[in-house]
């Protein structure tokens, strides 16, 4: 199944997540105006997410990108761990 | 250390992002100086953040129609209509060293020069952050950072004057919605130069490099052989190419 959903983050910018999924999440893609440095990190968090169970809680999920984002030594500005997060769940609902 | 400007000049869309990326990369290989660089969009053009899906931003048809270029950034951020006649773009180039280390702290330094250069024109403006500038609450100029390479990049574009009805028939937004209320919306968030000074954009640019070389040593240069042939590789392999502009 195809998903997508948007959202405004609180006191940030905008992030989409567009998705393929079925048991697991096969294909991400996140979307937005928002800031990464450095920006590689949001292609390794996309690839981090794949092969999660679309059952995952948000929690999980945050944990992973969180996870990516620690790795990279990266920072995100306008977008948060927790937002990708629940814009993933939300994708797989809407 | 003498920085290099490039004085305001007009390309199109491929060839300013291009040129962009060519300077970061030789400044990272050491091969040029700390650079700021002024310029115009010629044929006026649609750019998306580096994150942004084009399809989704974009009235890609639209644009097609009216000789609008578009073009994805490798900076984050939004998506900005560049009118030809509606705006100055910069972009300054340097060493990550010679800014301060946090993003914001970053944006606020570059974004004073801005500031700095509007004063010149008598207009007060503030940096609202995280990249933006302000006048009486409204948006004047919006701005991207993107560091690699060891090298910050920071571009941004200063309004002169806006264009509302053309900005949402190229910007995604279906022409049912374009009403008057959305685009007097549009004037309530966003000013311009040309609403608080009788200034003329030559003059505006002036103020500009004013702002962006006080208190700088500098000298005007232009880009070297190699970094225009590194330009105009960039502009084939990547910029003008789908598999980049319409990558998300």
């Amino acid at each position: 199944m195809d998903g997508f959903a948007e959202q405004k983050v609180p006191e940030g910018k905008l992030v989409g997540v567009r998705l393929r999924y079925g048991k697991t999440i096969e294909k991400v893609l996140i979307t937005g105006d928002f800031f990464a440095y450095p920006e590689n990190a949001v292609y390794r968090i996309e690839t981090a997410l794949e092969g999660m169970p679309s059952n995952s809680k948000a929690g999980a999920i945050a944990e992973r990108i969180a996870e990516v984002v620690k790795v990279e030594g990266a920072e995100l500005i306008g977008v948060t761990p927790e937002a990708i997060a629940d814009t993933i769940l939300k994708a797989m609902t809407e | 250390m003498k920085w290099r400007v490039i004085p305001l000049e007009t390309h199109d869309a491929y060839k300013n992002m291009s040129i962009d990326e060519a300077v970061l990369r030789a400044i990272a290989d050491e091969k040029a100086q700390s650079t700021i660089r002024f310029y115009r969009w010629k044929p006026s053009a649609v750019s998306i953040g580096t994150f942004q899906s084009m399809r989704k931003e974009v009235n890609v048809d639209r644009c097609r129609e009216l000789g609008v270029d578009v073009i994805r950034r490798i900076t984050g951020g939004g998506a900005v209509y560049h009118d030809f006649e509606g705006e100055i773009t910069y972009s300054i180039l340097g060493p990550m060293g010679m800014f301060p280390r946090g993003v914001r702290e970053s944006y606020r330094l570059v974004c004073g020069w801005i500031i700095s250069g509007l004063e010149q024109l008598g207009i007060k403006a503030a940096f609202a952050p995280i990249n933006d500038i302000i006048v009486g609450g409204k948006k004047i100029s919006g701005n991207a950072q993107t560091r690699r390479q060891g090298v910050l990049l920071q571009h941004g574009t200063i309004l002169y004057n806006t264009d509302p009805r053309t900005m949402f028939n190229v910007l995604n937004v279906s022409s049912e919605k374009i009403s008057d209320k959305m685009i007097k919306s549009a004037e309530e968030r966003v000013t311009s130069v040309s609403s608080h000074s009788d200034a003329s954009m030559q003059q505006l640019y002036e103020a500009l490099l004013y702002g962006f070389t006080k208190d700088k040593e500098f000298e005007f240069g232009n880009l070297s052989g190699d970094e225009q042939s590194s330009a105009r590789e960039l502009e084939g392999s990547v910029y003008r190419t789908d598999a980049w502009n319409f990558s998300r």
